[in-house]
């Protein structure tokens, strides 16, 4: 009968390995997330929607240069440009973007044009939740991208840019 | 035989002919010698020193844009010496280069962008504070951003060798030299625009362009320029339905880069808001709009019936509509309407040129022989103002090739800078004064005679006759205003001749009306203008005439119309032109304009209504028609498909004009005048030189 009883120790033994891992898993810090209940957390890096930033004068970063839309693999930003002038300061540079748009139907969020932008403008945010049942809500536009003016806006002032 | 010289350029045999540059024997055997002062046509510099080369037994390194191969040399273009130098050389041109490629327009097309990141070091040893000046406005359409230059000095030369303008020079000196306006702190010039293109880097900037979007975002499409009749090739930058830029970089067509203030920033009428949106009828007095199948149908309504009862018709077509449409509108006007009461602004007496020239060929010029002909003669004609492309031509002939020019005008114009001899004559004494220079003419080996619309009718016989006396090869520009001038005589718009100038007694009709007879005629019921403002010199003498007008804008004449169609411009159809000198050229559709319909599409739905057959309203199976039908113009398909310019060549046997008309006339429009467009132009309205004046010298 030893073939029985080297079975059962066998078994018993799994078990006792198996639970094991239970109760490892079970007393280590959890990684499931509680969304929607809880508000999910990303790594740094995680590349959601995108976020138009602003220099420390509170004026937008991008300067209309185009090469995010001339990087992105899926042709999905739309800008038109326009001249600062010293009533209308926009950005930084001479140029700003009147226009811009994602197209979040055709963005891969391969993050090219972050690589791409030359001023820091455009950064992937954490933002995710823009599933909609109406594809025309999915173009975003520039108010929409628009980080939040941090301060009340300071008196604008003409910076120079090279 | 020209005689040839053999080097070795990298190891490689080169044959080229004596006189030619190094960079140019390089060029020729494929391999690139980078440089920026350096360019086609124009003087040498060696400012730059980006072309340094290495010659075995020369000392140092040399330029190659200014030596000249000699037989037996060994030039190498990529040793480590001449590397190392480029470098440096990028380095130091980027001392003071602010790195603003994000906003800069020329951001994507600019060489000194190409040449740092293919012959450049990628990193600068420099820390120094920049030198930094502020923007300064030129004028309207120039901007210029001093850090930026490299001081290749391409502008300066393009202003003073290629236009005779010499509105730009060099100030200051050191590290502060930078490009200066010929007034102080303004330009005043021809406005063209030529030293922006030019201009390899961002210095040099276009106040229509700036900041509005980069080069790769937009189509380009290259077509002919709506304005004056020298028919240069335009290339539009087009975002959006909507014309940005425009310019001729890749030196298509046979304006090579050139262009003029209205060919590069003139192109702005097209989305002026006064256009024509939708068709206009007259109700109660007043102009109000309706769509266009009831404006149609009217118009068809009305001429039936004016047909029927055998009024009528007179017929006005344009300078500026196509071949195609011109050819339809006349076909439409004979066969359809069954008048013959049709006629254009003559702006050039082009039929009385062609019937002096009866039975030759090759006795036309093309822009090409401009280029290249031992010496000219300008009869009473401010090239500069009127026609700036041919003016372009000569200048270009007399600093490569010696032209002699010679020039017989009423005012000083800018070809006396370099003409050989140039008289001034009373208006109506030009041939007299022409005849006096007889005995200097005999002694060329060939001559090109450009006159404008003080010779017609008869002195044009007489000036043929003048040309045969001098026993020398002579060919002939007659001068006209506008983009398709020449076409629209060409094509038919003629009151006694057929398309290729054929008398009309062919089609077994008499003679109508010309344009003043058209316009004074009482009796008159009704008038069709197409393309034309003829009402703003004359009034229409006969009040109860029905008047059609289809133009762009709502001018002296459609406010007069009881029906007015809104036309497309050149720029939103495709079709040909024929220039002044007889080159055909294709048209490329650019942008839509909402509400407007070509004239041909007009003519088409027209037809429609009146259940008339004249053909397929679509411009190849028209040209085809003209292909088959008119003298002249059996010109290869492939030529304008490629956007060439193919020279018609009318043979005629002798147009037996018996009739002469009175009104040919110039409208003596500047270079920031262009008629009805120029006037909705506001970029031609917005330099201080406009309205500009003929005869300033």
């Amino acid at each position: 009968m030893p073939t029985k009883v080297n079975e059962i120790i066998d078994s018993a033994a799994a078990i006792a390995k198996g639970l094991g891992v239970t109760l490892k898993e079970f007393l280590s810090p959890t990684i499931t997330e509680d969304y929607p209940d809880s508000p999910p957390r990303f790594q740094e890096r995680y590349r959601g929607v995108h976020v138009l930033e602003r220099d420390e004068n509170g004026l937008e970063k991008c300067v209309a240069c185009f090469l995010c839309a001339a990087a992105c693999p899926s042709n999905c930003i739309y800008i038109e440009a326009a001249e600062n002038t010293d009533t209308i300061r926009i950005s930084g540079g001479e140029r700003y973007a009147k226009v811009y748009n994602i197209d979040y139907n055709r963005c891969i969020f391969c993050g090219y044009c972050v690589e791409a932008c030359p001023t820091d403008a455009i950064t992937h945010g954490h933002g995710f939740e823009i599933a909609s049942y109406d594809t025309v809500t999915l173009i975003w536009r520039k108010e929409q991208l628009l980080a939040q003016p941090r301060e009340p806006y300071p008196e604008a002032t003409v910076t120079e840019v090279g | 035989m020209e005689e040839l010289v053999k080097l070795t350029i990298d190891g490689k045999q080169v044959e080229v002919p004596a006189g030619t540059l190094v960079i140019n024997a390089a060029k020729a055997a494929g391999i690139e010698i980078p440089a920026f002062c350096y360019y086609d046509g124009l003087a040498l510099q060696a400012a730059c020193r980006m072309c340094l080369v290495e010659v075995k037994k020369a000392p140092k390194l040399l330029t190659a844009c200014t030596l000249v191969a000699q037989p037996g040399m060994v030039v190498h273009t990529e040793t480590p010496a001449v590397v190392e130098a480029r470098k440096a050389m990028l380095e130091f041109l980027l001392t003071n280069h602010p790195l603003d490629c994000p906003v800069c327009d020329k951001g994507g097309e600019c060489e000194l962008q190409d040449m740092v990141f293919r012959y450049g070091a990628g990193e600068s040893r420099f820390l120094e504070q920049k030198v930094h000046t502020e923007e300064k406005q030129f004028s309207p359409l120039v901007y210029f951003d001093a850090p930026r230059c490299i001081l290749c000095y391409r502008c300066v030369r393009i202003c003073d060798e290629g236009l005779g303008v010499k509105a730009l020079g060099v100030v200051h000196r050191g590290v502060y030299t930078e490009i200066g306006p010929n007034r102080g702190d303004h330009l005043e010039c021809d406005e063209c625009g030529m030293c922006i293109d030019i201009c390899p880097v961002g210095a040099l900037t276009s106040g229509r362009y700036r900041y509005k979007t980069r080069p790769w975002e937009m189509q380009h499409v290259g077509t002919i320029c709506a304005h004056c009749s020298n028919g240069c090739k335009t290339t539009l930058g087009v975002r959006n339905d909507a014309i940005i830029r425009a310019n001729n970089r890749d030196r298509s067509g046979l304006n090579g880069e050139f262009l003029c203030v209205k060919g590069r920033f003139g192109f702005d009428f097209v989305e002026h808001p006064e256009r024509l949106r939708t068709p206009l009828v007259r109700e109660g007095g007043e102009l109000r709009p309706v769509n266009w199948m009831q404006a149609v149908a009217l118009v068809a309504r009305r001429f039936e019936e004016i047909r029927a009862r055998g009024g009528r018709i007179g017929v006005i077509g344009s300078n500026r509509t196509t071949n195609e449409e011109n050819y339809c509108l006349q076909k439409f006007a004979r066969q359809v309407l069954g008048t013959n009461h049709i006629d254009h602004h003559r702006t050039g007496d082009v039929v009385a040129l062609v019937d002096a020239l009866a039975g030759r060929t090759g006795a036309l010029a093309t822009t090409g022989d401009l280029y290249r002909t031992r010496a000219a003669l300008v009869i009473a004609a401010d090239l500069a103002q009127q026609q700036p492309f041919l003016a372009f031509q000569l200048r270009a002939n007399w600093r490569h090739h010696g032209l002699r020019l010679y020039a017989v005008t009423p005012g000083p114009v800018r070809e006396e800078q370099y003409a050989v001899r140039s008289v001034r004559c009373r208006p109506g004494e030009e041939l007299a004064a022409v005849e006096g220079l007889a005995a200097e003419l005999k002694g060329e080996p060939e001559l090109v005679i450009l006159f404008g619309d003080a010779v017609k009718g008869e002195l044009v016989h007489r000036l043929v006759a003048f040309g045969d006396s001098l026993g020398i090869p002579v060919k002939y520009v007659c001068l006209v205003d506008y983009a398709n001038s020449r076409g629209a005589a060409d094509m038919g718009l003629l009151p006694d001749l057929l398309p290729g100038y054929r008398p009309v007694a062919e089609a077994g009709l008499e003679r109508g009306m010309a344009l003043p007879e058209i316009l004074a005629a009482p009796d008159l019921d009704a008038l069709w203008v197409v393309g034309a403002n003829p009402l703003k010199d004359a009034p229409l003498a006969s009040t109860a005439a029905f008047v059609v007008v289809q133009d762009l804008f709502l001018t002296e004449t459609a406010r007069r119309a009881d029906v007015v169609l809104p036309a497309a411009s050149a720029y939103e159809k495709t079709g040909t032109f024929t220039n002044v000198c007889g080159e055909i050229q294709q048209l490329r559709k650019a942008i839509d304009f909402p509400g407007a319909k070509t004239d041909l599409e007009i003519f088409g739905l027209l037809a429609r209504a009146m259940r008339a057959e004249i053909g397929p309203a679509n411009p190849e199976k028209v040209f085809e028609e003209i292909r088959a039908t008119v003298p002249g113009y059996n010109v290869a398909l492939p030529v304008l498909a490629a956007g060439g310019a193919a020279p018609s060549s009318p043979q005629n046997g002798r147009v037996p004009v018996e009739w002469r008309p009175e009104l040919i006339r110039s409208a003596r429009d500047t270079l920031f005048r262009s008629g009805t467009l120029g006037r909705y132009s506001q970029a031609l309205n917005s330099v201080t030189e406009a309205p500009g004046e003929l005869y300033r010298g």
